[in-house]
């Protein structure tokens, strides 16, 4: 059975690998029994992650009368059924009552967590080298580096700021908010290239050595 | 009822949210992990009348005979066969280990790994060094992707071996990523942010909409 997995992955490898030469029935085969299965896949574990162990278990323990608690989660699952209401024309409005849950849940969850990791997290970070520094435990270059960043996200953060005219002081902060995120996309686009070509090998090396064991 | 409704729960999901994250009482902790669960069971149903969206789509496509709808039937093999395997006997079941091991896994990848050729035919494409900033977009990349293998730090111990810094292109590419790149990428965490968390307000305020459509 593992030697007919390797086979079978190696062959949808190479089709999938084939549109490389151009759009044929072979790619098309493999790109939408992919579709197919990623769903498929991501339907089990919304399953049995989110329904079976959240509403399902709890539910049957209320009506084997180990815990009537479990009734509650009759609330959430008529909810989520009211996602069907999309089917019918008439009852279509009925779908924003769980969107309306998700969006206002989301919502929620966002403002505390985003304040706390994105904004002062990160300020904190950008600061606390100065810290270092009025100690005297910074080295020069360590000074340099924390003022760097500083002017980085002083500069960045000005590139963004449509409130004011970009003329004068501003558009030469801005301007240099726009060298430092070219530096930024920069490096995101070599990490990215980087990131696939590091799959591009493992691909080959997994055609070479465990597919055709020309490389042991 | 029909608008009304979706938009007070909105309200008070996400303010339910705020409130039960600044407060560690266990009552307030036991709202937040009721919350959590609620969103938890509601989200699989999405998915489910996501995937008879992407059903309904492939029957269409046989019914009209459009181009390469032969195909929509793999997309209904790959879904049927996870779902069949996965759903009554669960994820850790030793066949839908096998599909998820020698079809997803390797397709997903070798997907991804294209990109490495479409990123490289692009960027040749597009990339011209024209301005300073362009410039220093293509010099970062480039360095970034020079320390991410060790032929990088080769080629800097051959040619730059004067220089009293050794394996340069890895320390350079870690002080790009760890400084200017930082920095850019704080402004634009910062600024996203921001975004995300007045937006935040608007929806649960009420001010924002959009997410209840149009009609009565």
């Amino acid at each position: 059975m593992e030697l007919f997995g390797i086979w079978v992955a190696a062959l949808l490898t190479l089709c999938i690998y084939s549109f490389l030469y151009q759009d044929n029935p072979f790619y098309r085969f493999a790109e939408h029994l992919f579709v197919g299965i990623s769903v498929g896949y991501g339907i089990v574990l919304s399953i049995h992650q989110g329904l079976v162990p959240f509403a399902l278990k709890p539910l049957w323990a209320a009506l084997t009368g180990e815990s009537l608690s479990g009734l509650i989660k009759l609330i959430p699952i008529g909810v989520g059924l009211l996602f069907f209401a999309r089917l019918s024309p008439q009852h279509v409005w009925l779908i924003r009552y769980p969107i309306a849950i998700l969006i206002g849940f989301g919502a929620g969850i966002a403002i505390p967590n985003v304040l706390r990791a994105n904004i002062f997290e990160q300020t904190r970070g950008t600061i606390e080298p100065f810290a270092a520094m009025h100690a005297g435990t910074l080295s020069g270059f360590g000074v340099f580096e924390a003022i760097l960043m500083v002017a980085g996200v002083v500069c960045t953060l000005t590139y963004f700021f449509f409130s004011v005219e970009h003329r004068g002081p501003v558009k030469w902060l801005s301007k240099v908010g726009i060298a430092f995120l070219m530096i930024g996309f920069g490096s995101a686009f070599g990490n990215t290239v980087m990131g696939r070509v590091a799959l591009l090998i493992q691909r080959v090396d997994f055609l070479l050595s465990d597919w055709l064991n020309l490389i042991s | 009822m029909k608008r009304q409704v979706p938009l007070i729960l909105c309200f008070a999901f996400g303010i339910v949210m705020i409130l039960t994250q600044f407060s560690p009482h266990s009552f307030s902790q036991g709202i937040y992990e009721e919350v959590i669960s609620w969103t938890l069971i509601i989200s699989p149903f999405a998915l489910v009348l996501a995937t008879a969206t992407l059903i309904q789509t492939h029957v269409a496509r046989i019914q009209r005979r459009t181009d390469h709808w032969q195909y929509s039937f793999v997309v209904f093999v790959g879904l049927i066969t996870m779902v069949v395997i996965g759903v009554p006997f669960g994820p850790q079941h030793q066949a839908f280990e096998w599909l998820y091991t020698n079809i997803q896994v390797p397709m997903d990848a070798t997907m991804f790994s294209l990109l490495a050729f479409f990123i490289a035919s692009a960027a040749f494409r597009a990339f011209r060094a024209r301005t300073f900033e362009a410039s220093l977009l293509l010099i970062t990349a480039l360095i970034v992707m020079m320390g991410n293998v060790p032929v990088g730090d080769l080629i800097w111990n051959t040619v730059l071996g004067w220089l009293p810094l050794e394996d340069g292109a890895s320390k350079a590419r870690q002080w790009i990523l760890n400084n200017p790149n930082l920095s850019a990428r704080r402004g634009i965490i910062l600024g996203v942010s921001l975004g995300v968390i007045s937006q935040s307000i608007r929806i649960i305020l009420g001010i924002e909409r959009s997410y209840l459509g149009g009609g009565d």
